[in-house]
């Protein structure tokens, strides 16, 4: 009886998240930022999020509905010189579904545009990925984290491979990292005047909160790699996901 | 000398006419510079920042893309009119170092400030700025929606966000722009030297 009480529950779950296609509903929280001297939280709104990463054939339609974005009309500016470059070599078939990289921050931007989305923020990204996994494969996030981390280069694979969270969302972390909206804040206010290097205020920061936590480490290492892009660097291991507000 | 026939007399004077109409239909002189600069967006470097081209209003209210800035070198920076200490200070700079040249040199270069401000600094306020700073007609200080401000401000390399008492937190980077809007070179934080930014500016002369 209890198991077809939490079946429907389940079920009440899964129905209510699924408003729009692709995309869950995240309840709104409180955030706390990484790099923060005040131990000031921010409020994050609910909002919807793609359930999955954005694939390579997704973005391969968006490329031919808007050829500015395609590898040679592209402007250097909006995209160094690796955009694209996977997709040099012959196209997989079952690349298809794996999720789009070698995509610039501007790039990523114009495709949730065109969708009637938007990149979601820092914040909203931070809060759908704290969640914990659902099934029995992983215990905890970190352990995820830790296990991709510590692979030297690991096999690209289908979105939606890697493990579901709570919120519904699949691969936030195990798969490829992605862009935010925000990502030329994540030294959290400190003014990137310096410019090429990490932000001294993460090390301020990661030392106050005690690196020996590998919940910090991890995500020390997460808001490193967001201090170092800029918005029209591409890389291999970075793709994105759209979000939308409700 | 060859006889002025009538048929030539006609000629002439339909061409004159037809001259004549073609400069009545043409837009406000605004919009010619736009279509001057438009051929020149095609020969634009892949980074230059001109490529971003969305519709921007200046402290005029004039409707303009930034590639309407090509063919001058453009000193550029980021500020909002309510900012109390950081922007007065960059705007401060730039002044000194317009004082370093003559009338003559200053119209060969321009001076555009972009609001991080899409929600208060409209172009009646932006002109208000530039009065009350006595900025010449060789500056232009633009009002952009917030997307277009973001997508600027990250080609740019300029990091700003708004914070809760109304104030934004911000770079104070100026850059030096070619004549193709290429970023050639950036002064990062406040006091930079002017000669040091007058001669960077004078090399694109």
């Amino acid at each position: 009886m209890i198991f077809f009480i939490l079946c429907f529950l389940d079920f009440v779950e899964s129905s209510k998240a699924q408003v729009l296609t692709g995309m869950v509903r995240i309840d709104g929280g409180q955030f706390r930022p990484f790099v923060n001297d005040t131990g000031q939280r921010i409020r994050v709104k609910p909002f919807y999020l793609d359930a999955k990463a954005v694939t390579n054939r997704e973005y391969k339609d968006f490329v031919e509905q808007n050829p500015r974005w395609g590898k040679q009309t592209v402007k250097a500016i909006f995209a160094d010189e690796n955009y694209l470059k996977h997709w040099e070599n012959r196209q997989k078939d079952e690349s298809a579904n794996y999720p789009m990289v070698n995509v610039s921050w501007f790039a990523a931007n114009a495709y949730c545009k065109s969708k009637g989305k938007r990149l979601p923020t820092t914040a909203e990204w931070e809060l759908a990925a704290s969640a914990p996994p659902v099934g029995s494969k992983y215990h905890d996030v970190n352990e995820i984290i830790l296990l991709w981390y510590s692979r030297k280069m690991p096999e690209q694979a289908a979105v939606g491979s890697v493990y579901q969270n709570s919120n519904g969302i699949y691969d936030i972390f195990g798969l490829i990292w992605e862009w935010v909206d925000d990502f030329e804040k994540s030294a959290a206010g400190n003014q990137r005047d310096g410019g090429e290097s990490i932000p001294e205020g993460l090390f301020c920061g990661s030392g106050s909160l005690g690196v020996s936590d590998v919940s910090d480490y991890a995500t020390f290492i997460r808001y490193a790699f967001r201090g170092s892009l800029k918005g029209n660097f591409t890389s291999q291991k970075l793709g994105f996901r759209c979000a939308k507000s409700l | 000398m060859r006889k002025v026939t009538l048929k030539n007399y006609l000629t002439v004077a339909f061409g004159l006419f037809v001259l004549l109409a073609v400069n009545a239909c043409n837009p406000s002189s605004n919009e010619k510079k736009n279509d001057a600069s438009q051929v020149e967006a095609k020969e634009l470097p892949g980074n230059s920042i001109y490529h971003i081209d969305g519709y921007w209003s200046d402290q005029n209210g004039d409707s303009l893309q930034l590639k309407a800035f090509a063919g001058k070198p453009v000193v550029f920076t980021m500020i909002f009119t309510h900012c109390e200490y950081a922007c007065p200070m960059m705007v401060n700079d730039l002044k000194k170092l317009e004082a370093l040249f003559s009338p003559e040199e200053r119209q060969k270069f321009h001076f555009v400030m972009v609001s991080f401000d899409h929600v208060r600094d409209l172009p009646a306020r932006l002109k208000e700025y530039a009065e009350a700073q006595e900025l010449g007609s060789n500056w232009s200080l633009l009002h952009g929606n917030e997307d277009l401000v973001k997508e600027l401000a990250i080609a740019t390399d300029i990091s700003f966000e708004f914070v809760d008492d109304g104030g934004i937190a911000h770079s104070n980077r100026k850059l030096v722009l070619d004549k193709q809007g290429v970023i050639l070179k950036s002064f990062n934080g406040l006091g930079t030297d002017p000669e040091l930014m007058k001669s960077v500016l004078e090399e694109l002369f």
